[in-house]
């Protein structure tokens, strides 16, 4: 029973891996196609590579893709932990009324956010570019950081971090040694969130930017007239560089495990 | 203990400057008539009119709340049991997991949207199920993470007191496991209504555009027609029913939790 | 495979140092001469020329910065948020509103004596009459694009734009999402003017495309038409004579139509916003992409037609790229043919109207 319980629950995950990576499968096979249709693989060629290297707007668009995202989802992690653990400790009013703020940019379209935003830049006589940029996806990554890490708080015994005070233990011993290890779990789905978040936007980055600084997705978005599989093989090329870093970063401890183990057995 | 209440301060500051600023901005663009210099301000409910003088305009909300419902439910349905089996994971399986889940959403969203036009062109399904496809696909990520995070250091004691009560394992899950998960659920909806409500790039690439959706008709109104006053208030609108529908979710979640607990 | 490495370094330092193989740099100062040595230049998605931008970079010694937007009116909101650029392209009746709007300066014809190579029919029109403020980009026409097999080319060209309400094909028809492609289709297909204010033949052209969507019931689309068109999704759909050439020359079953009661003659075309930073160096920018190397690979690139009448000449003669390509050279001194002008009334008018057409 048992046996078939954990199989069942293997093949599902194994749909919804295969559900997961059927168009990132489709857009691979398509990076390689020998011409520029999407839809029709008419051969094999390498051209979309070389034009997408060859390509220095692509280029810039990834390094300030990247930059702006790590920032951004650094940041708006501090942030969002520090207001998060201080929320669920404010009165519900307040609570209430800052998660329906908070809400906002999430609800709202993404034009409606990047107008403000943009009109916000405006008025102050801020020139958009590459600090306005990053703010924006601050700003808007911050909430996705909170709603992740909220629950967490929700589920976690309120009395924890009271002991630990009773006990002697400074606050920021409280916090760092007993309420952030608590959510962490949290935390780090909404650092993934925030990442994905900032990695993904057009619209908002589209009027928070300047002349000059573009990400991958208005890259994107600009020429989705003309749509070019330079865009497939750039595609690719993040699906493998994150598919190896995740083999380093799960696969190197194992074997040290296992050498330790082994070690171990020796001795 | 209140002390902790401080931390938040610095972040009010934050969204008056960067979330309430910009949106009463918007707010101002929704009660003026157009092309009103900012010293004579006329202020108008004539945009609300418009929007309800016309039972297109409801009509498309209305029509876009749907999509985005059905497309929640259906995360929900699919998202839970995807999260429940990987929180039972053993250790590094987990995080590899939820890493391969995060991936594809790297991957950007008009990329995968052209994807999916192309691999559906292949089947003959209605328009309709292809948005599903690409909705699901496009939010699912995020309903699993929360619903697995809130599934994750999850008090094992009360689950094994639960069986030790002699609870079997479908009353152990509908009795603890469900309800403690339940503020991840809540965390899922949101972030998977609220953007798929104003969502129109996936209807429009997969259901070839057959159907104007809220957030299509904002875009439109805001860049091609240059009309922010009619655009900030159908948003306006929007923003207030999704609120009230988010509040009703909540109170069910509270007078759930308020049954579990009595 | 090293050479993607190279390539792929390559790029990776254009981003942090500026500059990859260096070799070939003029030793002028632009300081000196321009007075700035950075361009903002803002452009259409995927409209340029693999090697323009870094030969002028080179030839200059300047660095440009590079931005590309989707539509006309993404890049005005974009302006009326306060970016200052150097060069745009925006298309005819933008640009007509840009000048009522006070927002261009004049060019510096002084230093752009490569308006002479600009092709005859793409000279004057009637946003700029005199060419004061804006040097052609591209230009092309609105056609009908039809699969020979399974559209009856007669059918076609005895209806013209009435095609697409011919029952026959329903199922089978992309149309353009946008009020201003589809009315000016209706009022082409009535005998009326594009730029019509009538507010009668307004309701006809309405009622025309109420009636379009009941009898053919079409997908309605953006630029996925032209993926749609090349692998043969559909069989009717009115696109860009730029897009039409390329469906063409990757579709042999593709025909292409302009129909005879007239059509949308465009142009994109490099102005100068009045609060450009380094006008001087944007007037050479201009000057250089109306050079016949730049025009050439920017055309053989994207595939739209040239401003410049030399490439013209070369890509459409025996053995030139776009030889027998019926959609590649636009239609010349047809009177029926007509630019867009810019009118706000109008255009409200006929975007709500617009949404009431696809929500039939």
């Amino acid at each position: 029973m048992k046996k078939l319980k954990s199989l069942f629950s293997r093949f599902y995950l194994l749909l919804v891996l295969a559900f997961f990576y059927l168009p990132i499968l489709y857009v691979v096979v398509f990076s390689f196609n020998d011409s520029k249709s999407l839809s029709k693989f008419t051969g094999f060629s390498l051209q979309w590579y070389e034009k997408m290297f060859a390509n220095r707007t692509i280029m810039e668009s990834i390094y300030y893709t990247v930059v702006i995202a790590v920032i951004a989802t650094v940041v708006s992690t501090i942030v969002g932990t520090i207001a998060a653990i201080g929320l669920s400790k404010s009165r519900r009013i307040v609570k209430e009324l800052t998660l329906q703020i908070n809400n906002l940019p999430m609800m709202n379209p993404e034009i409606v956010t990047a107008i403000g935003l943009m009109l916000l830049f405006t008025s102050l006589n801020i020139k958009t570019g590459f600090m306005t940029l990053l703010l924006a996806h601050i700003a808007f990554c911050i909430p996705y950081v909170m709603l992740s890490i909220m629950p967490k708080l929700r589920q976690m015994d309120p009395n924890l971090p009271e002991a630990a005070l009773d006990l002697g233990a400074t606050p920021w011993q409280a916090l760092t040694k007993v309420i952030v290890p608590e959510i962490m779990p949290g935390i780090v789905s909404g650092a993934l969130i925030a990442f994905t978040m900032s990695f993904d936007d057009f619209v908002i980055s589209f009027f928070t930017t300047g002349p000059g600084i573009n990400n991958i997705s208005i890259y994107v978005y600009s020429m989705y007239k003309r749509i070019n599989p330079s865009i497939n093989a750039l595609s690719t090329i993040i699906v493998v560089m994150i598919t190896v870093v995740l083999i380093l970063v799960n696969v190197i401890p194992m074997i040290k495990e296992r050498k330790l183990k082994k070690n171990e057995k020796l001795d | 203990m209140k002390s902790f209440a401080r931390m938040l301060y610095p972040y009010l500051i934050w969204i008056a400057i960067m979330i309430l600023a910009p949106m009463l901005l918007i707010i101002l663009y929704a009660f003026t008539k157009q092309g009103n210099s900012v010293l004579t301000l006329q202020f108008t409910l004539e945009n609300f009119a418009r929007f309800f003088s016309d039972s297109i305009f409801p009509n498309v909300l209305w029509r876009s709340l749907k999509i985005a419902l059905i497309t929640t439910v259906i995360c929900i349905l699919l998202g839970y049991p995807a999260a429940y089996f990987i929180a039972k994971l053993e250790g590094n399986r987990k995080s590899i997991m939820v890493l391969l889940i995060t991936l594809p959403m790297w991957i950007n969203m008009l990329v995968r949207t052209y994807a999916w036009r192309g691999i559906l062109l292949n089947f003959p399904v209605s328009s309709e199920f292809k948005v599903f496809v690409g909705m699901v696909y496009n939010f699912i990520p995020f309903m699993i993470l929360q619903i697995y995070t809130s599934l994750t250091k999850m008090d094992q004691s009360l689950l094994t007191a639960a069986e030790d009560l002699g609870a079997n394992k479908v009353q152990t899950f509908l009795r603890v496991t469900l309800p403690l998960s339940m503020p991840g659920v809540i965390s899922g909806i949101t972030l998977v209504f609220l953007p798929a409500v104003s969502s129109f790039f996936i209807p429009k690439l997969l259901g070839g555009g057959d159907y104007v959706l809220v957030g299509n008709l904002i875009e439109n109104y805001f860049i091609s027609t240059g009309d922010w006053n009619f655009g900030s208030a159908i948003s306006l609108i929007m923003a207030v029913i999704i609120m009230i529908s988010m509040f009703i979710t909540k109170k069910v979640d509270y007078e759930n939790k308020g049954e579990t607990r009595a | 495979m090293k050479n993607w490495i190279k390539l792929g370094l390559c790029g990776l330092m254009v981003v942090s140092l500026s500059g990859c193989g260096g070799s070939g740099k003029s030793d002028v100062d632009p300081q000196e001469v321009y007075g700035c040595s950075t361009l903002n230049v803002y452009n259409w998605g995927e409209y340029v020329g693999e090697n323009v931008l870094s030969n002028f970079e080179k030839q200059y010694n300047v660095k440009i910065n590079y931005s590309m937007f989707a539509s006309n009116e993404e890049m005005y909101t974009k302006l009326l948020g306060g970016s200052q650029y150097d060069v745009l392209v925006p298309s005819d009746y933008m640009i007509e509103r840009m000048i009522d709007e006070n927002m261009l300066q004049p060019l510096d014809k002084s230093m752009i004596p490569n308006l002479a190579n600009l092709a005859d029919g793409v000279k004057g029109l009637s946003y700029d009459p005199d060419n004061t403020y804006s040097a052609p980009y591209f230009w092309g026409m609105v056609g009908i694009v039809y699969n020979k097999n399974n559209v009856d080319p007669a059918d076609v060209e005895s209806q013209g734009f009435d095609v697409l309400r011919n029952e026959k094909y329903k199922g089978h028809v992309f149309v353009y999402d946008s009020e201003r492609d589809s009315f000016m289709m209706a009022f082409k297909a009535l005998g009326y003017s594009m730029n019509t204010e009538n507010e009668d033949e307004i309701q006809e052209a309405y009622q025309w495309l109420l009636d379009m969507d009941k009898k053919v019931d079409p997908s309605y689309v953006t630029d996925e038409v032209i993926d749609g068109m090349v692998t043969g999704e559909k069989d009717i759909a009115v696109v860009y004579s730029g897009d039409a050439a390329y469906i063409l020359s990757e579709n042999e079953d593709m025909a292409y139509w302009l129909p005879e009661e007239g059509t949308n003659l465009w142009s994109d075309a490099m102005v100068i916003p009045a609060n450009a930073k380094c006008p001087k160096l944007a007037n050479e920018f201009i000057n250089y992409i109306l050079t016949d190397d730049a025009s050439y690979d920017n055309s053989s690139t994207v595939g739209y037609a040239s401003s410049n009448k030399n490439v013209l000449e070369e890509m459409s003669a025996p053995g030139g790229e776009y030889d027998g390509n019926p959609a590649y050279l636009p239609r010349v001194g047809y009177a029926k043919d007509e630019v867009f002008k810019h009118n706000e009334v109008l255009k409200k008018i006929l975007a709500d109207l617009w949404i009431k057409v696809k929500n039939s």
